[in-house]
């Protein structure tokens, strides 16, 4: 299909911005009397606060208040506490804020605050609390249960309550052996299909334990905010990845009208998963600049920002695999124990989500079991769940092909799902699936038949690897809403509600809207980043699915605005609907052109016919943070807003694979990547500079995860050894290949309006898996059975040296 | 303890002559922080892990500055930045060693500011020691990283004392191959002190790294000419190519001569609280080929001693590689 | 000036770093001043009594095997105090193996010294019973082998020696050996205590020391380092400090 804009490159407005460094953050905003709130941290792993003596803080001149947890709604575990107090939970848990007219009078007066704690028995390692006998993280357990119970207020927690599991000395060891815990209670379970039966059938079968560590967020733009009021309103400057679809949550956590909340948030430095939704600390700042009736800043420095910035939940794992003689995947059996820190829950069930869209098992069986430790809290980070497990699975996968005598790209063409493919425990459908072509496409580009035919020595003391590895992310959802205005004057504001978290998918789905107005992209103004700009109740920015998501959103709202024209111009100049068309930025009777109006005229017609073509009324389904955008710009054009509800059925996957090869040095265990090809199944491609983006920076990331990122705990005593980005190790420019090379398989998901699908999270997952194969392949088959695998686990490898750490550990390596 | 990041409040010095550097360090003893590029400064007192009543900077001295040839080969001000270093050509054509240590410093950002002073006097990265904890080191009684549990990938394989912390410096090892005098100027005068004696461990002194007391700037960096166009071997393994500390380096400065070893002074970094000097290689590979076979017959004598901790045995045979590399004369 | 110096454990609490160093400058320089009074009024004040004569028969006092404990003993403790005072006052050796392996050696040798003393010594001879602390306020009263001074000192010392070695051991146990690694510290104030006792007892050892080295320089007490040397101490000296029916020797 030829497209006006859908496929074509354009500069999305916030670029010259982010060069020039005019784009402005949270923390760039200023108010006139604002003070700064900086927060006093937990020293200690787990306890209780005794007592806060402030007494020395707040006599000092320029101090102007404290905020404690006794100035926020009670919360109960495991609900993630802007300041803990009962339950102290992990070491650099927000216990309270001080703000004073400057930051350094902030921070002098933090260190003048005695805080009394009572000491509890901690613990960093999610199968040390899972042993029998061994200590808990919670007073009351270790385990998230569900159950039906109200949200804790101010948190966004909800159903959630803590309770215990424990293995036996003999199933823990059993685990950390690699082998099945025997009768070992798990937290959720599911199976499809006859396991046992299947497995039967395989002529091919392996089982190994796996490990993963969970990475900090590490955002680049730390989760500072800035809050005030006037006038009874609370305007907020924050960071969030999504923006509308917060803007309730946020409400709800100051226990304000939702009218009376301004959220400000034009740009975000990262969130990668932890911005997501409005988080624990927002509350302290629009609470503390209501109480102290000033402006309040509170600054998140970067050690904070790895204390409550969140991590990707570390697994350790179990698997089983079957290969019929076929090549195709016959039965999965996999466990996994997830690290949930001290918040938030594991994605086990998301990575077993990822098995079984991937290789589509004809039969298998998940157990799995989030455990809590007294580490830094847990939550959603690209591909949660499938991106870990894409790691360590492309690499036993290889071994299992290998065994099986099966080329390993053929032996994932063979597994890939198709339009028909299933997933998950219910095995439900997909919108589309292109992932055989993908494959096709990639090893075309990678030459895989020609690499993987070469020698793997290349000198005495390097070798090469060749991998290959899939990511998959589901990439859509629906029912969120569209809103257009059209001046007098003819410019076309495509108002989003969607968040600005620097991919510039925010913009990407406006083209949408532009794409079915047939207007020129110069009369295109994006409006976003400040509520009170009116923007629609859009999707989260998360799961990658805004691209299938907001250009439906965009594409109904363009359609209904479309709808008025024709209704405008039909009042005009008679005729029905039918008679009408659009072009040139023009509505007008189909069988005589000349008899129209521009989209300008429209709009002004609009104004004086009122009712629903000037949003003086709206359709009854649009959200009420929509109907209040609409309200506000009742009579200065033409608006057309709508919600989607255009049909939707089965997960919408994006999925993404990549091939890897690198040039490794037995030496010292370094490696460079001489080629990265990657091909994205993300449906038709909007913005090819956009995915290129993704695609290049989720495979940067990819590498990262599987070979450099660090999360270390000391376990004797629960100190966090990431505190700054250069601990935290993500790769720098010289770990990354010059040219990578990627491309979308660009055909339409059926869903989608203009046939888009996300591609966020796939793009990370299909590098790591694709890295982590190469490794096994460069070394004779050899598997970590764990991410990340660093310089020294390499050199202990090659020097057989046996201190490669066999233990399962998610916070250590 | 909470996070901090706000320089505190101190009085800032900016003498302009060494000598006024000098009486203002002396006037606040150990209450007095010296400063250059600040790339091992502002870290510290921001986080509040370490404090200083004044900061004395080093940046207006002008004698502290460029890159002069002299007698008996170069003189390197104090104040020289690594950037400068790493792109001067006189460096480059004869000590070739310490501009290729030199580039492999942190990031761009970092070198174009940090000094060869500053990385050479630089403190131990040992992250227990950085988060501001009262180990050994900050003069408390315990070792972290030294435990059963510790978490010690990057720390010591030999000569640990208590502390098991590492030279984090490229430069250092550089500068001791090379046979480096360093200048140091005081109250009482100019002592010049070998780069070898400069690094102190902790069985000296556990809360130093180098033996500059207060009130003791060093003001330039000498090298003899007696390495000039040797042949030179630098390589430092990190785990990240760029804006990373070693996990283990090699200097090594060679006289060969007809293809034989007739001297070399091969230096690891890393691997414990100084730059280590490999005698045992050295006087091994003495009027030997430099080429496989030799490589080859050193075999483990670089970690024939070491006493690994926990995470970090991997140490033992990257050294001994690096080692094999630097006699083999190619990757 | 502080008598205890504190830090902030590994979570934030305050607890004991150790003794505050301070005072072994106080301990320096009062034993000074103690030592110089005594000197100054022995030289001036002090009634003279003439000293007897070394020559003449001699009259075995210290077994060759305890003067050679006795100077092991003393060399290990100067050692073990000028390692332990060196990074404090600044000198820069390769103090700490020197420092255990001293430890070490003054344990052996007050095993040694115990066993010997109470299965093959006189061990009676160096008890402090209550008819001794007449001595020192009645002239006519002479002491068998050991004075009370020497007595007190002995047992000064060896409480001392003890509490050194006790806490020394402890601390030893902490930091890798040959034959261990260092544990984990559960317990960081624990450790401070003990670093606090060993200080004491290291500044007590160190006055003691000062002492006992003043008084064995002493020109009237010098024939008992010669006798610590030599083994011997003549008839005349026996007969004019010692009462030859507490102390028969040989």
């Amino acid at each position: 299909m030829t497209y006006m804009h859908i496929g074509k490159d354009f500069t999305p407005p916030d670029v010259e911005g982010k060069v020039t460094g005019a784009a402005r953050y949270a923390e760039d905003f200023k108010k006139d009397g604002m003070v700064f709130a900086r927060m006093l941290t937990s020293p200690i792993p787990a306890g209780r606060v005794v007592n806060i003596d402030a007494s020395a803080a707040l006599a000092m001149p320029g101090v102007v208040g404290i905020f404690t947890a006794d100035d926020l709604p009670p919360s109960a575990p495991p609900a993630n506490p802007a300041l803990a107090k009962e339950y102290v939970t992990y070491i650099g848990q927000p216990i309270l804020a001080v703000a004073a007219e400057s930051d350094l009078i902030a921070e002098e007066a933090l260190a003048k605050i005695v805080v009394e704690y009572q000491r509890r028995p901690f613990v960093v390692d999610p199968l040390d609390t899972l042993t029998e006998g061994g200590p808990d993280p919670y007073p009351m357990g270790n385990t998230l249960i569900r159950n039906s119970g109200e949200a804790a207020a101010g948190t966004t927690a909800s159903g959630t309550d803590v309770g215990r599991i424990k293995w036996s000395i003999d199933q823990v060891t059993a685990f950390r052996n690699g082998r099945e815990p025997t009768g070992a209670e798990f937290g959720s379970e599911w199976e499809y299909g006859d396991v046992a039966a299947r497995f039967a059938e395989c002529t091919t079968v392996i089982e190994e334990p796996f490990v993963t560590i969970g990475q900090p967020h590490h955002s680049l733009e730390s989760r500072t905010s800035m809050a005030y009021w006037e006038n009874g309103k609370c305007y907020f400057h924050g960071s969030l990845q999504s923006h509308t679809v917060g803007h309730d949550v946020l409400a709800g956590m100051l226990e304000i009208d939702p009218a009376n909340l301004v959220f400000i948030n034009e740009n975000t430095g990262g969130g990668f998963g932890s911005k997501i939704f409005p988080y624990p600390n927002m509350a302290i700042t629009g609470r503390f600049a209501r109480q102290l009736n000033r402006p309040v800043q509170l600054r998140i420095t970067r050690a904070e920002e790895f204390f409550i910035g969140s991590a990707r939940s570390g697994m350790q794992g179990w698997i089983k695999i079957g290969l019929k003689d076929t090549g195709r995947v016959g039965a999965v059996d996999v466990i996994i124990v997830n690290d949930a820190g001290s918040g938030g829950g594991g994605s086990g069930g998301s990575s077993a989500e990822h098995i079984s869209i991937m290789f589509q098992p004809e039969a298998m069986r998940f157990r799995g079991v989030s455990m809590y430790t007294n580490t830094t809290p847990r939550g959603a980070q690209r591909g949660p769940g499938q991106n870990e497990m894409a790691a360590v699975l492309a690499p036993m996968m290889d071994k299992a092909a290998n065994m099986a005598g099966i080329d390993r790209v053929a032996f994932r063409r063979i597994n890939a799902p198709r339009a028909d493919g299933k997933i998950g425990e219910r095995q439900g459908g997909l919108s589309s699936s292109y992932m055989p072509e993908s494959i096709d496409k990639a090893a075309q580009m990678f030459n895989w038949e020609e690499k993987i035919a070469k020698p793997r020595q290349i000198s005495a003391t390097k070798v090469r690897g060749i991998g290959v590895g899939q990511g998959f992310h589901t990439a859509g959802s629906n029912g969120y809403d569209g809103l257009i205005r059209i001046a007098p004057d003819g410019t076309i504001y495509l108002h989003t509600g969607v968040g600005n978290l620097g991919t510039y998918s925010y913009a990407g789905i406006t083209r949408a809207a532009a794409e079915a107005l047939q207007c020129n992209w110069d009369n295109c103004v994006i409006v976003h980043g400040n509520e009170a700009l009116n923007l629609p109740h859009s999707t989260y920015q998360g799961g990658s699915n805004t691209m299938f998501t907001e250009t439906r959103s965009s594409h109904v709202a363009a359609l209904d605005i479309i709808e008025k024209m024709k209704e405008i111009a039909m009042a005009e100049f008679g005729g029905t609907i039918d008679d009408y068309s659009i072009g040139g930025e023009r509505v007008f009777l189909t069988s005589d052109s000349s008899k129209g109006m521009s989209y300008g005229e429209a709009a002004q017609k609009a104004i004086e016919m009122g009712g629903k073509y000037s949003g003086m009324e709206y359709p009854d389904n649009i959200h009420r943070t929509t109907q209040r955008s609409v309200q506000a710009m009742q009579g200065t054009g033409l608006i057309g807003v709508a919600k989607d509800t255009l049909p939707r059925e089965g997960a919408v996957p994006g999925m993404a694979i990549a091939f890897v090869e690198i040039e490794l040095d037995t030496e010292t265990g370094k490696f460079d990547i001489t080629d990265y090809s990657a091909v994205a199944e993300c449906g038709t491609v909007v913005h090819p500079q956009g995915l290129s983006q993704a695609m290049n920076g989720g495979g940067v990331w990819g590498f990262g995860m599987a070979a450099y990122e660090r999360h270390v705990y000391d376990p004797q005593n629960g100190l966090p050894a990431n505190v700054g980005l250069y601990q935290s190790k993500p790769p720098t420019y010289l770990d990354v290949p010059v040219t990578m090379n990627t491309a979308g398989m660009d055909l339409p998901d059926p869903q989608s309006p203009v046939g888009a699908k996300g591609i966020g999270e796939p793009a990370q997952g299909c590098a790591v898996a694709a890295l982590m194969s190469a490794f096994t392949d460069a070394l004779d088959g050899h598997l970590f059975n764990r991410t990340p695998v660093t310089a020294d686990m390499i050199v202990n490898h090659i020097a057989q040296n046996g201190h490669n750490t066999g233990n399962l550990k998610t916070n250590t390596f | 303890m909470s996070s901090h990041d706000v320089m505190p409040e101190m009085s800032l010095y900016q003498p302009v002559r060494v000598e006024d550097a000098i009486g203002i360090a002396n006037q606040f003893a150990d209450r007095g922080w010296l400063v250059g590029g600040g790339q091992d400064t502002y870290g510290w007192l921001k986080d509040r892990a370490k404090s200083a009543d004044a900061l004395i900077d080093l940046k207006g001295i002008e004698s502290m500055r460029g890159i002069t040839e002299t007698a008996d080969g170069i003189e390197i001000g104090a104040l020289v930045t690594l950037t400068e270093i790493a792109n001067n050509p006189l460096i480059k054509e004869r000590y070739a060693l310490l501009s290729q240590a030199a580039v492999k410093v942190a990031s761009p950002q970092i070198r174009n500011v940090g000094t060869i002073a500053g990385n050479v006097s630089q403190d131990v990265r040992c992250w227990y020691y950085r988060r501001g904890l009262n180990c050994y080191r900050a003069g408390g009684n315990l070792c972290y990283a030294d435990t059963p549990e510790g978490m010690n990938r990057e720390h010591a394989i030999f000569n640990a004392s208590r502390c098991v912390a590492v030279t984090p410096s490229d430069t250092g090892p550089a500068l001791v191959a090379l046979e480096a005098q360093m200048v140091i100027d005081s109250a009482s005068g100019q002592r010049v002190v070998s780069a070898e004696d400069f690094f102190v461990g902790p069985n000296v002194d556990i809360t130093h790294t180098t033996v500059l007391a207060p009130g003791d700037i060093l003001t330039a960096v000498r090298i003899p000419a007696k390495w000039a166009n040797a042949q030179f071997f630098f390589e430092k393994v990190a785990d990240r190519n760029a804006w990373d500390f070693a996990l283990v380096s090699l200097s090594a400065a060679m006289r060969v001569n007809n293809g034989v070893i007739e001297e070399s002074r091969i230096v690891a970094g890393a691997v414990q609280a100084t730059p280590r000097r490999l005698t045992s290689v050295e006087q091994a590979v003495r009027g030997k080929a430099r080429d496989e076979a030799t490589a080859n017959s050193v075999g483990n004598l670089a970690s024939r001693d070491a006493n690994p901790l926990n995470y970090n045995h991997f140490k033992m045979p990257l050294m001994d590689n690096l080692v094999k590399r630097a006699l083999r004369g190619q990757a | 000036m502080e008598i205890i110096r504190y830090r902030r454990d590994v979570w934030g609490e305050e607890v004991i770093l150790g003794v505050s160093w301070d005072l072994l400058w106080v301990i320096a320089v009062t034993a000074f001043v103690l030592l110089a009074a005594h000197a100054i009024f022995m030289a001036a004040l002090a009634k003279k009594k003439a000293m007897p004569s070394a020559q003449g028969k001699r009259v075995k006092r210290h077994e060759g095997i305890d003067r050679a404990f006795h100077w092991i003993m003393a060399g290990s403790v100067l050692v073990l105090i000028f390692t332990g005072i060196a990074p404090i006052i600044g000198l820069r050796i390769s103090w700490l193996n020197i420092h255990w392996i001293a430890g070490l050696i003054l344990s052996f040798v007050c095993i040694f010294h115990t066993i010997r003393a109470l299965f093959w010594q006189d061990f009676k001879s160096m008890l402090l019973g209550p008819a001794d602390f007449k001595e020192p306020f009645d002239e006519t009263i002479k002491p068998g082998k050991y004075s009370f001074e020497q007595k007190g000192m002995h047992w000064a010392m060896t409480v001392l020696v003890i509490a050194v070695i006790a806490t020394g051991i402890t601390l030893f146990l902490h930091i890798d050996s040959p034959w261990w690694d260092r544990p984990s510290v559960d317990n960081e104030a624990t450790l401070g205590v003990f670093f606090l006792l060993h200080g004491i007892s290291t500044l007590g050892l160190i006055a003691f020391t000062a002492i006992h080295i003043y008084f064995a320089v002493r020109p009237e007490k010098r024939f008992y380092t010669r006798s610590m040397v030599q083994g011997w101490i003549s008839e005349d000296e026996l007969k004019a400090n010692h009462d030859t029916d507490k102390w028969k020797p040989e």
